[in-house]
């Protein structure tokens, strides 16, 4: 098993390496041949100033008179061993733009992400266990009501109730520690929405099994039922969405940012847009293909931890059931 | 019924059990008495309420089920206990074995960690010694390897082994009363006379008192000392279990009587002994010849099939009888052409069907027909009766839309059911319904040959007898060739004609059905008759049945 599991981790890494420099390629062709030229329209952009012969030869010390196959092969080598470019606009290497930037925007969605997960196991749990006197049965609405509620709006709430109303913290300064956590709460909020839809579904699932009887009937506590059976099938739904909920988190990242003031990624896409700083593009680009492989690398790795019956089967994990599937030697 | 002394107040005392869904009542006025080690059986079909009383009696009924009446544990009423104060009873006091061993264990924690949930209640702080009473449980339910068995995920063990698991832990923290409910009804005959030998076994060395739900009427008899026939939610019948099972009172316990297969082998003589005649005078519809099948599983070479022969005269039945794994499902996947076998030939009605490509096979299965195990799965929800029956005749384009109609009604009528469920849905029809659709919709092509892959085991005793009874009427009629696959010779004997006993790919032994039952050559072979349950208490497990298994 052992060897098994480091032998289906070594290739999906390998598939994760591919998945990563293939998305690289790809933005650097679309870029490439798309009509217009963003590096000479910058260049040309009558505040800089530049002559035509001093653009020339900034084109020509870049590189970028040479052929596309080769402006890729330079391009690719540099991002493979960190080398980002440097950016049209402020002439600092694009890593220190996003060294910058990227601990508070991971601060952000780390935060979130706990946020929603503790929430929407509240939610779950309240769901499936409090009296209906505590508001048991309510719980199961408040996911539809966390997904209508846009997150900048309930990021605007927050900072009028806890910011403004309490003072617990500055909008002034936004990297305090209240500050990160409301932040990350608007942000929760609506992912908690869809990890508790799922988890709900699958809890009420599990719970419907025999086992689950079975093991009240073994004189289990309410709480060690949940925590120790029927959180753990349950969960393997809420890693696959999570898993592909990354690209909506990036993006209401964004815009938590911009409602709380934050300088993130979020505020270095919005300038690179604006002046069609390529290089910072396209190592956002490549940088979010990285996020989105390694999460989902992280998601396929767990499956077989959270799941002995998942099989490890080339690169993708698949559930048998042994019973029906494959006949056996004996009963 | 009285209580045995004025002192001691009985194990378990139900009176007046009322069980509702919302305005459904499901179970009405149900009252019996269960004495400290001793045994009684809830029997009857399902729908008759015994499953919801065992719920109830363990309180652990869906949150919308609401129980009425008195249910009193060693003299405490039960029904009305806070959770709280019930909790503590729960495993330690009232044991409990569920009906389907392969989804009573978390499917992803370890069997190990869910023996500890066990041990934890009892009075035992020393981690070490709680270990060791599990694996000493492990041992005494006849599990060869307890620390394996510990180790595993269920998913690893068989049904039977996961049964001994069940029943292991559900005794360990020495419960006084046990519910078993249908503890049998998942698994092979054979294992399910290991089981029940276990479970009596145990309650007689532990003094446990047993609440036995089953549907099978010789079960019960074997198995207990009282029996309450139920239908309905309502007691039909209840009684010491030698009066009851000699000499039923009601109706309804005298059709269960007649409906077990292993109390009545000729209930169906008239339309079955006429093909006993045809075993030697009509020529082969079926010929399959040194016919085997190699899987490559995690990969290792299984074979499933193992030079296995057979033939089927024309309008006879032909029994594959054999455990879980012995191979009966993939020979029959080869007869159908769904697999293609490594070695050997498959004929049917003339036409060799091995070494074909499945698109050549098209024509052979108008021939060929299947009906599956589970008519709960095997038809599709969303679709209609009518729908169903006809789609075949759709596939293959046969007869004008009209006669298409007549077609489905007449394959209707020819399972014994109206017009006024063409209609309906699957989900509107019980389970015997559902088979018979399925039947139908395998009789509309007008085949030569049907292949039943255990067209009865998902169904009640008595929907079953009805099934056979539908089976033979059509046999007689139509003059179809079966192909029965079972694991239950009971069953066997009261519709086949001739039988093949598989054992781990092979056929141990063939010949036609009275002279497998009368002079059975193979140990095998005597095992499964062995374990037909008769009826006649028999506790000790046979000793022939240790040896022939071991």
């Amino acid at each position: 098993m052992q060897g098994a599991y480091m032998n289906y981790a070594a290739k999906r890494l390998l598939q994760a390496v591919v998945v990563v420099l293939l998305t690289y390629v790809f933005t650097f062709i679309v870029v490439s041949i798309l009509p217009g030229d963003p590096v000479t329209n910058v260049l040309r952009d009558p505040q800089n100033g530049f002559t035509e012969a001093e653009i020339a030869q900034i084109v020509a010390a870049q590189g970028l008179d040479k052929p596309i196959p080769v402006q890729l092969w330079h391009s690719l080598s540099g991002f493979v061993t960190g080398d980002l470019g440097v950016s049209l606009r402020s002439s600092r290497p694009v890593s220190d733009l996003i060294a910058e930037v990227l601990p508070s925007t991971l601060r952000l969605a780390g935060g979130a992400l706990a946020v929603a997960l503790v929430l929407a196991m509240g939610i779950a749990y309240g769901a499936r266990f409090l009296p209906h006197r505590f508001g048991g049965a309510a719980l199961r609405a408040l996911p539809s009501l966390f997904l209508s509620v846009p997150s900048f709006v309930i990021g605007l709430l927050l900072i009028h109730i806890f910011g403004f109303q309490l003072g617990l913290f500055m909008v002034i300064d936004p990297n305090s520690f209240w500050a990160t956590f409301f932040a990350a709460v608007a942000l929760g909020i609506p992912i908690s929405a869809q990890i508790a839809e799922v988890l709900m579904a699958n809890l009420d699932h599990e719970a419907s099994q025999d086992y689950a009887a079975v093991a009240r009937a073994r004189g289990l506590r309410q709480s060690k039922l949940f925590f120790r059976h029927l959180l753990k099938p349950s969960s393997l739904p809420v890693v696959t969405v999570i898993a592909l909920m990354v690209g909506e988190v990036l993006g209401n990242t964004l815009i938590t940012e911009t409602v709380f003031g934050r300088t993130g990624v979020g505020s270095l896409i919005q300038r690179s847009v604006v002046t069609q700083d390529l290089p910072v593009l396209q190592a956002i680009v490549s940088l979010a293909a990285v996020v989105f492989a390694v999460i989902n690398l992280i998601a396929d790795l767990i499956y077989p931890l959270l799941d002995p019956r998942v099989k490890l089967v080339g690169t993708a994990p698949r559930r048998v059931t042994t019973a029906d599937e494959l006949p056996r030697a004996n009963a | 019924m009285a209580s045995q002394d004025g002192l001691t107040p009985p194990l378990l005392r139900v009176d007046g059990l009322s069980v509702a869904y919302g305005p459904n009542e499901v179970v009405r006025d149900v009252g019996f008495e269960l004495g400290r080690g001793k045994s009684i059986a809830l029997i009857g079909e399902s729908g008759s309420g015994k499953s919801t009383i065992a719920r109830a009696v363990l309180r652990l009924l869906p949150a919308q089920g609401r129980a009425t009446g008195r249910v009193a544990f060693q003299g405490q009423e039960i029904l009305s206990l806070p959770e709280r104060r019930f909790r503590p009873l729960r495993g330690k006091a009232i044991g409990f074995v569920p009906q389907d061993p392969g989804n009573a264990l978390n499917p992803v924690r370890t069997i190990g960690a869910q023996a500890e949930e066990a041990a934890a209640l009892l009075d035992e702080r020393d981690p070490r010694i709680r270990r060791a009473i599990i694996l000493d449980t492990f041992a005494q339910v006849g599990l060869d390897n307890p620390q394996r068995v510990y180790d595993s995920y269920p998913h690893q063990l068989s049904g039977g082994m996961l049964q001994r698991v069940l029943i292991g832990l559900a005794v360990l923290p020495r419960p006084a009363l046990l519910v078993a409910d249908e503890p049998t009804s998942a698994l092979d005959v054979t294992i399910q006379k290991r089981i029940l030998d276990l479970l009596s076994k145990l309650r007689q060395e532990l003094d446990i008192g047993l609440l036995l739900i089953t549907h099978d009427l010789a079960i019960a008899a074997e198995r207990t000392d009282a029996i309450l026939v139920l239908k309905g939610g309502e007691v039909q019948e209840a009684g010491p279990t030698a009066r009851v099972f000699a000499s039923p009172a009601s109706a309804y316990a005298r059709k269960l009587h007649a409906d077990v297969p292993a109390l009545n082998p000729d209930r169906y003589a008239a339309l079955r002994d006429p093909g006993f005649a045809r075993l030697k005078r009509a020529a082969p519809k079926i010929e399959v010849s040194n016919v085997t099948k190699t899987f490559s599983v995690d990969g290792r070479n299984l074979t499933a099939v193992d030079n296995v022969s057979f033939a089927v005269p024309a309008g006879t039945t032909h029994a594959l009888v054999g455990e879980s794994g012995s191979g009966k499902t993939t020979t029959i996947r080869l007869l159908l052409g769904l697999d293609q076998p490594d070695a050997g030939g498959i004929t049917v009605a003339g036409t060799p069907l091995s070494g074909r490509a499945p698109e050549t096979l098209r024509e052979a299965w108008r021939h060929l027909q299947l009906v599956y195990q589970n008519p709960f799965t095997s038809l599709d929800p969303t679709w209609k009766v009518e729908t169903l029956i006809r789609e075949p005749l759709d596939r293959f384009g046969i007869a004008t839309p009209k006669d298409r109609a007549d077609r489905v009604r007449e394959a209707l009528a020819n399972v014994g059911l109206g017009e006024h469920l063409l209609a309906r849905k699957p989900a509107a029809l019980s389970g015997g319904q559902r088979q018979r659709v399925a039947i139908a919709r395998a009789l509309v092509l007008k085949p030569d040959v049907i292949v039943l892959d255990e067209p009865t085991s998902a169904l009640d005793v008595s929907v079953q007898a009805d099934i056979v009874g539908v089976l033979l009427d059509l046999q007689a009629n139509l003059g179809l060739t079966y192909v029965f696959v079972s694991h239950d010779l009971a069953l066997v004997r009261q519709l086949a004609h001739s039988v093949s006993v598989m054992h781990r790919g092979r056929i141990v032994e063939h010949g036609p059905v009275s002279e497998i039952f009368d002079r059975p050559r193979e140990a095998y072979t005597r095992t499964l008759l062995d374990a037909i349950p008769s009826g006649l208490s028999a506790p000790q497990p046979s000793r022939r049945l240790a040896e022939a298994v071991a």
